[in-house]
């Protein structure tokens, strides 16, 4: 049924409201934004990957984009989750649609959103193909169990209902057994319990190639969220054949490292730092490679996850940190910027359960079913199987994406928290300025000039880590004298290593010599301040 | 000269009178062979001067004109400021496909200013092919094995080094502009050849309350002055005016990373260690490098050419991997590395972290744990080869370096201090040591060292795994069923998947095939004598074998359903490709 409208509605201008954006959709409403307001959005490919699938990029914003503080939106960060992407355009289409509006105008005159909207576009088509599997890698052909042969046991749609399910294998040392509350959810057996399982657990498919595994080297290449060279995860599935070695890894990173505006990038993926922020760990903080943010950037993380908290319910969320190879941790750990992410939706505590056997999957039956939800759970039902002849093999189980992807018609109750939460990120942005401004006259031709170089932003002019990072642009004081002017006492090139938010540091000059200098302070992702000074 | 050496100078000689090129030896009346060397080669190189980005495509040319069956050259992509990455595979390409020998990867020059690796990989592309046909393990080599060589996997460093001012240690990078002092400008104040002679040399000022003197010996050398008294001089670092105005001289170059920290194993950023670019292999040199090795994963030995220090080095680069190097490939190692410390006079045999220092996202560990390679990175030049003297101290070693200009180069490797009017400094002088003085070999010492570091290569691409179906019997077992046992041997001490490709999976494994025949059941047999085996159930015919060990060999066993022209082909990915007919 989704399947059917999704392309029913294709031909249509106007994208489908009721369900996700397939990517010929989402480039027709990133096309349509871009077309739209011509003044605000401009709409890039950044790289076509080997699926032939563009990397778009929406920068919105006005005027000279690159000279002021920017917010990187990413979505697709993970190609299972969905509704990264749709917040990402969405939140794209609200900010273009209320640029009319004062405060919103004003934002798009002073920050860059630099929107991301897809990242996996090869792993989220499969979303709406005639097979549907959550899926993580791209097109990219790849031996994903490295035994020399590329993708030569993919999954197999044994009930031919258009997705892969699970296998459940009536197996005497299986170490799986049905929930006593209900049988169509399996458990691990507790065996310190004195439970027994009956059943082997495995997705749905073939054991093509006879290596024992089922369904371990099909399609899928290699996943953007585990190709990045934080905790790279070498030779590990769906890494890669070493860090950044994709069309889209590369593309992100080359554009980013290039940005130098960027001090904030909010992923909309897996990982969770907004609905509880992470924590300082001295521990991890001392050594040579660093595993824990700095003490400075954690109390951001306290101050960005309040805000978030304020716009969303978080009561069902859990903090996740991350994971080997991830695009949120690299994003601050070697990237040295913010790093916030979120999933965006949590699947509600639906609090019938008992709690010892912790069944994420009979938690979210419960709540599906008590919201009138249908088609999210296919009914077990026996198959003949070529791998266990004469034996009961049942296939069955929630439907893909169900639990990581909420139904469409909540993504606009969750976008208006969304929304609102980036906006207030950008407002909170490092803001350089330039206060105070004094001149003497010391006489006889000699000036001292006094001013305080502020940061009027909550967030400070870089991370704590940024400040190591070589990459990361520090705020920069400079003073350009008119001819005949002559730099007594000062610096004509002054490098700010530290300006938190709320704060500001007084610099001084002595100068011989009148006319008119140029002070100029900042950097791109805190803004610039240009004064002109007549002595 | 045997038969194929004579149908390749005919055909050399065709080339040249058509196509006017020079490769044709000259007469022999006027020469006498020394031991080692060729003694009248179709190609004449001087090895005793360097090579320019020009010159390396030139001798790259004329070697694979004068040798057409033995060398090709290709580009493996562009550098950073688009010049070629030239490559030459050398091997016998009559007898086999390259792709199913075993593969030996020279490069050299990854660091722009440590240029003498390139002379040292064409010297030996040279060597192989003017001894091909005449020296009957050169021959054997490049029958066997085939050998690909990078010259300068660094062009832009190269050409930036050679042809603008630059010290002794400039530029190690390519010529990527970056913004080293962190004020938002990229290259803004780099070196200044104050004085137009293409080196970058020293500043000093005179000061009667300086804190240098000129050293008694030799008065071109600044020491300190004792500590109780002053000197005469101050010493102002390396030529260079403050373009910028920010205080500082020459902080701002151009490049200033490091390609040899943008390898894709255990790589680290710059903020961790200082020379990292972006990520691995964004520099393009080293993608291009990259590139080729993933596409031949038949390259089982690699070496590397650096300067400077005389050492032979091993892996791993940080003490976390030390643990992935298994006894059994440290052996191999040893075996190798010990030799080469004896060919090579002055150099040590080393294990990168351990011995040297930290190296996160290196070349080396990249080809021994990102491809299973079994690699070398040598430090080419030490003083030691001043005066076959060991020096304790850098003090001694620079005290002998001048020595060694004086009497050996009559001065050609120093400028003399000479005035000048700085802008900043007002009136200082400028003087010191050449930038091809220190780092690189002085002319007549190249050659020697080119060969001796050539001659370790060549031992380790011999023991680049050699397999060989050593043993192919047939039984009859009865009931028209009959065993076939086929015994592969690696006759070389490195095994076809070293302990990091055997952990990770990063090559295939081996396969040995039996063709002719229907295959009942294929095993690997762990113990022939006593009957252990391990049974294949899928593809049979096809066994998948994890490693053949180097100085070892496998056993396989089929049983097979008839049979008539029955033939054993062992495909592996290291050890290359060879068949038996039974």
């Amino acid at each position: 049924m989704v399947l059917l409208c999704a392309f029913l509605w294709l031909p249509l201008q106007l994208p489908a409201s009721n369900d996700y954006s397939d990517h010929r959709q989402l480039t027709e409403r990133l096309e349509a934004l871009a077309g739209a307001n011509p003044a605000l959005a401009s709409l890039e490919s950044l790289t076509t990957t080997v699926g032939g699938k563009e990397i778009w990029l929406l920068s919105v914003g006005s005027g000279e984009l690159t000279q002021r503080p920017a917010v990187a939106v990413v979505g697709g960060v993970s190609g299972d989750r969905l509704l990264g992407s749709e917040l990402a355009i969405s939140f794209a289409e609200r900010l273009l649609d209320e640029s009319g509006r004062d405060e919103v105008r004003q934002l798009l005159d002073s920050v860059t959103f630099y929107i991301f909207p897809d990242m996996s576009p090869d792993a989220r088509a499969q979303y709406f193909a005639p097979l549907k599997y959550e899926r993580f890698g791209n097109a990219n052909p790849s031996d994903l169990d490295r035994d020399g042969r590329v993708g030569e046991d993919p999954y197999n749609d044994l009930n031919g209902d258009g997705m892969i399910t699970m296998m459940r294998v009536e197996d005497p040392t299986g170490k799986w057994m049905k929930h006593p509350d209900d049988s169509r959810v399996m458990v691990k057996a507790r065996v310190e319990k004195g439970e027994r399982g009956g059943y082997r657990l495995l997705s749905e498919g073939i054991d093509e190639d006879q290596d024992g595994q089922w369904n371990e080297d099909g399609e899928e290449g290699v996943f953007f969220n585990r190709n990045f060279t934080y905790d790279y995860p070498a030779f590990s599935r769906g890494a890669g054949e070493h860090a950044v070695s994709e069309k889209e890894t590369r593309a992100i990173a080359d554009f980013l490292f290039e940005a130098k505006n960027v001090f904030a990038v909010i992923s909309l993926g897996e990982a969770d730092n907004l609905s509880h922020p992470l924590s300082y760990d001295p521990r991890k903080t001392s050594g040579r490679i660093i595993s824990g943010w700095l003490e400075e950037d954690v109390k951001i993380n306290q101050m960005v996850s309040h805000i978030y908290r304020s716009h969303l319910d978080v009561s069902d969320a859990e903090q996740v940190a991350g994971s080997p190879g991830d695009f949120f941790q690299w994003a601050y750990f070697h990237y040295g910027r913010f790093s916030f992410s979120t999933p965006g939706w949590w699947i509600p505590d639906a609090g019938e359960e008992d709690p010892s056997f912790g069944s994420k999957e009979l938690n979210f039956l419960r709540w599906a079913e008590g919201k009138g939800m249908q088609d999210v759970f296919v009914p077990w039902e026996p198959v003949d199987h070529p791998d266990f002849p004469g034996r009961k093999v049942e296939v069955g189980g929630i439907v893909p994406f169900a639990m990581t992807t909420p139904p469409y018609h909540m993504v606009d109750s969750l976008l208006e928290g969304h929304y609102h939460f980036i906006n207030e990120v950008a407002r909170l942005r490092p803001q350089i300025d330039v206060l105070n401004l004094q001149k003497e006259e010391l006489g006889r031709n000699l000036y001292r000039i006094t001013a305080d170089i502020a940061n009027l932003g909550s967030f400070p002019a870089t991370s704590q880590l940024g400040q190591r990072v070589r990459w990361v642009q520090k705020p920069v004081v400079r003073v350009e004298l008119a001819d005949g002017q002559k730099m007594m006492s000062g610096r004509t090139i002054d490098i700010i290593q530290s300006l938190e938010g709320h704060s500001s540091l007084e610099r001084s000059w002595v100068v011989q010599g009148g006319g008119t200098l140029v002070l100029r302070a900042g950097s791109e992702c805190a803004g610039f301040r240009e004064i002109e000074i007549t002595l | 000269m045997n038969y194929k050496k004579y149908i390749t100078l005919l055909f050399a000689g065709l080339v040249w009178l058509f196509a006017g090129h020079d490769a044709l030896a000259q007469s022999m009346e006027n020469f006498f062979k020394a031991a080692g060397t060729p003694v009248n080669p179709k190609v004449e190189i001087s090895w005793n001067r360097y090579y320019t980005n020009a010159g390396l495509e030139d001798i790259s040319r004329r070697l694979v004109d004068a040798y057409p069956d033995l060398a090709t050259l290709e580009s493996i992509g562009q550098s950073y400021e688009g010049r070629e990455i030239w490559l030459l595979t050398v091997t016998n390409h009559q007898n086999k496909p390259h792709r199913e020998k075993p593969g030996f990867w020279i490069d050299g020059n990854i660091h722009g200013n440590e240029i003498q690796g390139s002379e040292i990989a064409l010297y030996t592309a040279w060597y192989l092919l003017e001894n091909y046909g005449d020296n009957d393990f050169i021959t054997q080599l490049m029958d066997e094995k085939v050998f690909y060589i990078a010259p300068t996997i660094n062009p832009d460093g190269r050409e930036h080094y050679m042809m603008e001012p630059n010290t002794v240690n400039t530029p190690r990078s390519g010529t990527i502009p970056l913004d080293d002092d962190g004020d938002g400008e990229k290259a803004e104040d780099g070196f200044d050849d104050l004085n137009n002679d293409g080196h970058i040399t020293q500043m000093r000022r005179r000061n009667p309350y300086g804190r240098y003197i000129e050293c008694p010996e030799d008065p071109r050398r600044m020491i300190p002055a004792p500590p109780d008294q002053f000197g005469d001089f101050d010493l102002l670092g390396f030529e260079g005016i403050d373009r910028d105005g920010d205080g500082r001289v020459n902080e701002d170059g151009v490049g200033r990373y490091d390609p040899n920290r943008d390898w894709g194993w255990n790589w680290q950023p710059d903020h961790i260690q200082r020379g990292a670019y972006h990520y691995p292999f964004a520099l393009p040199e080293n993608r291009a490098v990259k590139d080729f090795v993933m596409a031949h994963p038949n390259i089982a030995g690699a070496q590397t050419y650096h300067n400077t220090g005389g050492m032979i080095l091993r892996g791993p680069g940080t003490a976390e991997d030390a643990s992935l190097y298994t006894r059994e490939d440290i052996r191999v190692y040893d075996a190798i590395g010990e030799l080469g410390d004896r060919m090579l006079p002055g150099y040590r045999y080393w294990t990168l972290f351990e011995d040297l220092y930290t190296v996160y996202g290196g070349q080396i560990d990249w080809f021994h744990f990102g491809r299973g390679i079994f690699t070398y990175t040598n430090e080419l030049f030490t003083s030691y080869k001043y005066f076959y003297e060991e020096y304790q101290t850098r003090d001694e070693g620079q005290k002998a370096s001048y020595v060694f200009d004086r009497h050996l180069l009559f001065e050609d490797a120093f400028v003399d201090w000479e005035p000048f009017d700085h802008p900043q400094f007002g009136e200082i002088e400028i003087g010191g040591f050449k930038k091809n003085f220190g780092r690189v070999h002085p002319g007549f010492m190249l050659e020697q060292d080119a060969h001796r570091n050539m001659a370790f290569t060549l031992y380790h691409a011999y023991h680049t795994p050699q397999l060989e179906v050593t043993e192919l019997t047939v039984k009859d077992l009865g009931r028209g069923l009959r065993e076939v046992v086929a015994v592969v041997t690696n006759t070389r001490m490195t095994p076809t998947h070293a302990g990091i490709d055997l952990q990770y999976n990063i090559n295939r494994p081996n396969y040995i095939s039996l063709e002719g025949a229907d295959v009942v059941s294929g095993m690997l047999v762990h113990n022939r004598d006593l009957n252990v085996v391990e049974e294949q159930k899928v593809n049979p015919e096809k066994l998948e074998i994890k490693n053949i060990p180097g100085m070892d060999s496998v056993t396989v066993k089929w049983i097979i359903d008839g049979g008539r022209r029955m033939s054993v082909t062992v495909d592996s990915p290291k050890g290359g490709v060879v068949r038996r007919e039974l």
